[in-house]
């Protein structure tokens, strides 16, 4: 009675909540108080399928979810990214029958990192992936291997791991564990030999502290890593990116399946190859997969193209305080060849709370702008002389540097001066701050 | 003047930054016209401070923290003896722990400090995290910052923060937080410390010239966008410390 009763408040919320444009975690909140185990009373779907990580939680979600689809598979999963105990809940409810049956052949959840193991407590995941841990949102999360202790307690014996091969860090879930999958990149013709970056997370082994090496480096601490002392390295891969060109936006998967990259970022490239072997060991043919990552345009919105006066734009967003995004961004920018000017904007650290914490900034390597195409650098919102302070550590010359704390006003005098391409660096907190300035193209 | 600034495992004690306090001390220490060179020390490196202007050591994840201390130990009767002699050092975030008497993890397990000074802290399974905006006795002006730790620092006589205003302290919500003493700073202050505070970078520099007879000038180096980012948070962090 009380499981009817939490399916039919959830149901109910969700409806009502959809009229008034509430969020999606209240309706499972009232479900969860009138039945707490409502989540171990429900009879799920043949395959649940749990994203957690620093990075690409989302892209990897929507990229499974697609690609299922075109298997043919019904997909249930939290779109709106509540992805805590409530708006699981939430999710799992609404597409119950009221007998409490999931009406798909997937459950695909987007899990925040540290409460997965709230939300696993009452049913596991059968794949469960892992896309990488890094420093993020240190101002919420600590520090990366605080996040790892908050992990792995949600990890069912029972549980298959889909690990990033070349993540120093989160590959230790494998310790102990039986069943694992691996995917990774192999040497790639961007790698470097040793780490990059302001700081270096693959110095010293996540297991026993020895000094690490590496064979090759795809960014930042990320690539072939072993240890000098304990075994920890870089295992072999069942789902492999064999050969990547980000000059000519290919990738070939396994050395069979070769596609296009609709964006060529590295990031991308582990997004698509964890969707890939999730997909994969949910039983969809690589053909079938292959065609729906080939030329994928992610709809989350994270890059946007703009003009602005003569200038044609792009918007790189990314979370604030994740400094391995950031570079990413950084190295996109750095990759370009026509001459350009790129626009920082750090105004509200956070969307979702108010800090003045900018520490973060110290770890980004800002150096990576310092080269021949871009001409210039506006630095702009509240914190510009945080970020000027910063930049004055770089080897980037003095003159090319602006600083203008008003968002308006800096995108006014680029409208008003020069057709040179623009790139825009920010967060999910003060994107709109610049998108207003600007026309979006589609 | 040549002075050397030795730094404690840039690479395992790094989080949040700390390394731009290494950044800001030595641009600061040049424009007194000082030659700077910065020592890093490496774990099993075994190497010699004697000779030392300034130390300093970053935070690092507990495990990090943990592995450090165990290196670090070596260390303790020479960074002792230098700290007697009025050497100025900087232990931020979980580096200030090691130089107490013992750290107790999250697991119950405890091991010691270099014992510097006799506090002890117990770290648990919370982590405390948030804006700092506290006052000490070095200068009128107040100190900003973040804290991201989890431990409970206990038995501090002389803190460098008398108080705070908005945040936990070593031991209690709005406490008195670090440790000072002669010429030893020590913080949960996360990150650089003194890239936010500019007039706490003026003390640890003035410790630094006084032990070594470099006389300041009268107007001390002084870099406008570091004042004016202290000027912007100071005020963020005030209306939210009497908006509480």
């Amino acid at each position: 009675m009380k499981k009817f009763l939490a399916i039919l408040v959830c149901k109910l919320g969700r409806a009502v909540g959809r009229l008034v444009g509430k969020g999606s975690s209240m309706p499972g909140k009232f479900a969860l108080k009138i039945c707490p185990d409502i989540l171990s009373r429900v009879q799920l779907p043949e395959h649940i399928i749990a994203v957690t990580g620093s990075n690409g939680k989302t892209s990897t979600v929507e990229m499974i979810a697609a690609i299922l689809r075109a298997g043919g598979k019904t997909v249930v999963y939290n779109e709106e990214g509540s992805n805590q105990i409530e708006g699981v809940t939430t999710l799992v409810l609404t597409h119950a029958t009221l007998t409490g049956r999931v009406r798909a052949d997937v459950l695909l959840i987007e899990s925040d990192e540290r409460y997965a193991a709230q939300s696993f407590r009452y049913f596991h995941p059968t794949e469960f992936v892992i896309t990488n841990l890094y420093r993020d949102q240190l101002t919420r999360n600590g520090h990366p291997e605080w996040v790892y202790d908050a992990i792995l307690p949600a990890l069912h014996p029972e549980t298959e791991l889909l690990l990033n091969a070349d993540d120093p860090l989160s590959s230790c879930f494998a310790q102990g564990h039986d069943k694992v999958k691996w995917f990774g990149l192999d040497r790639c013709p961007t790698d470097t030999e040793a780490p990059t970056g302001m700081y270096h997370d693959g110095a010293y082994c996540p297991v026993c502290h020895a000094p690490m090496e590496y064979d090759y480096v795809h960014y930042n601490h990320i690539g072939a890593f072993r240890c000098t002392k304990c075994g920890h390295r870089k295992p072999a891969t069942d789902y492999t990116a064999t050969a990547l060109d980000l000059e000519r936006g290919t990738l070939t998967i396994d050395g069979s399946v070769t596609i296009q990259l609709a964006f060529r970022s590295i990031y991308n490239v582990y997004n698509i190859l964890a969707a890939y072997a999730a997909c994969r060991e949910c039983g969809v043919a690589s053909d079938t997969a292959a065609g729906v990552i080939n030329n994928y345009i992610l709809k989350n919105g994270r890059m946007q193209k703009f003009t602005l006066g003569a200038h044609h734009g792009m918007l790189l967003t990314s979370k604030h305080e994740n400094s391995i995004a950031y570079d990413t961004n950084l190295r996109y920018i750095r990759a370009s060849h026509a001459p350009c000017t790129v626009l920082v904007i750090v105004d509200a650290v956070s969307r979702k709370y108010f800090t003045s914490e900018t520490s973060w900034l110290w770890d980004i390597d800002f150096d990576l702008l310092n080269v021949p195409q871009v001409e210039r650098v506006v630095l702009s919102g509240r914190y510009c002389n945080d970020l000027a302070e910063r930049f004055s550590f770089t080897g980037i010359p003095r003159e090319k540097i602006t600083v203008q704390p008003d968002i308006p006003a800096a995108a006014a005098e680029l409208k008003a001066n020069g057709s040179e391409d623009v790139y825009v660096v920010t967060c999910f907190s003060d994107r709109d701050k610049i998108l207003s300035q600007v026309v979006k193209e589609a | 003047m040549e002075l050397k600034i030795v730094h404690f495992y840039p690479d395992l004690m790094s989080l949040y930054g700390s390394y731009a306090n290494v950044s800001v001390l030595r641009r600061y220490l040049e424009a007194l016209d000082c030659t700077v060179t910065v020592q890093p020390v490496r774990p099993g490196e075994g190497a010699d401070i004697t000779g030392a202007d300034f130390l300093f050591m970053g935070a690092g994840t507990e495990r990090a923290q943990r592995f450090a201390a165990g290196d670090f130990a070596q260390y303790g009767p020479a960074v002792k003896s230098l700290a007697e002699e009025g050497c100025a050092m900087l232990f931020a975030g979980t580096a200030m722990e090691l130089l107490g008497a013992s750290v107790t993890t999250k697991d119950g397990d405890t091991f010691d400090g270099i014992g510097l000074a006799a506090f002890t802290t117990v770290q648990g399974k919370r982590r405390i995290v948030g804006d700092v905006y506290g006052a000490t006795d070095l200068f009128p002006e107040a100190v900003v910052g973040f804290m991201n730790k989890c431990g409970q620092i206990r038995g501090v006589e002389t803190p460098l923060l008398t108080g705070l205003s908005l945040g936990y302290g070593n031991e209690a919500e709005q406490g008195p937080e670090g440790f000072h003493w002669k010429n030893v700073f020590a913080s949960e202050l996360t990150g650089p410390l003194l890239v936010k505070n500019p007039r706490l970078l003026d003390v640890i520099a003035a410790a630094i010239c006084a032990r070594r007879s470099i006389p300041l000038p009268e107007e001390r180096p002084s870099f406008p966008y570091a004042e004016a980012g202290y000027a912007i948070t100071a005020e963020q962090l005030k209306l939210r410390a009497e908006a509480k």
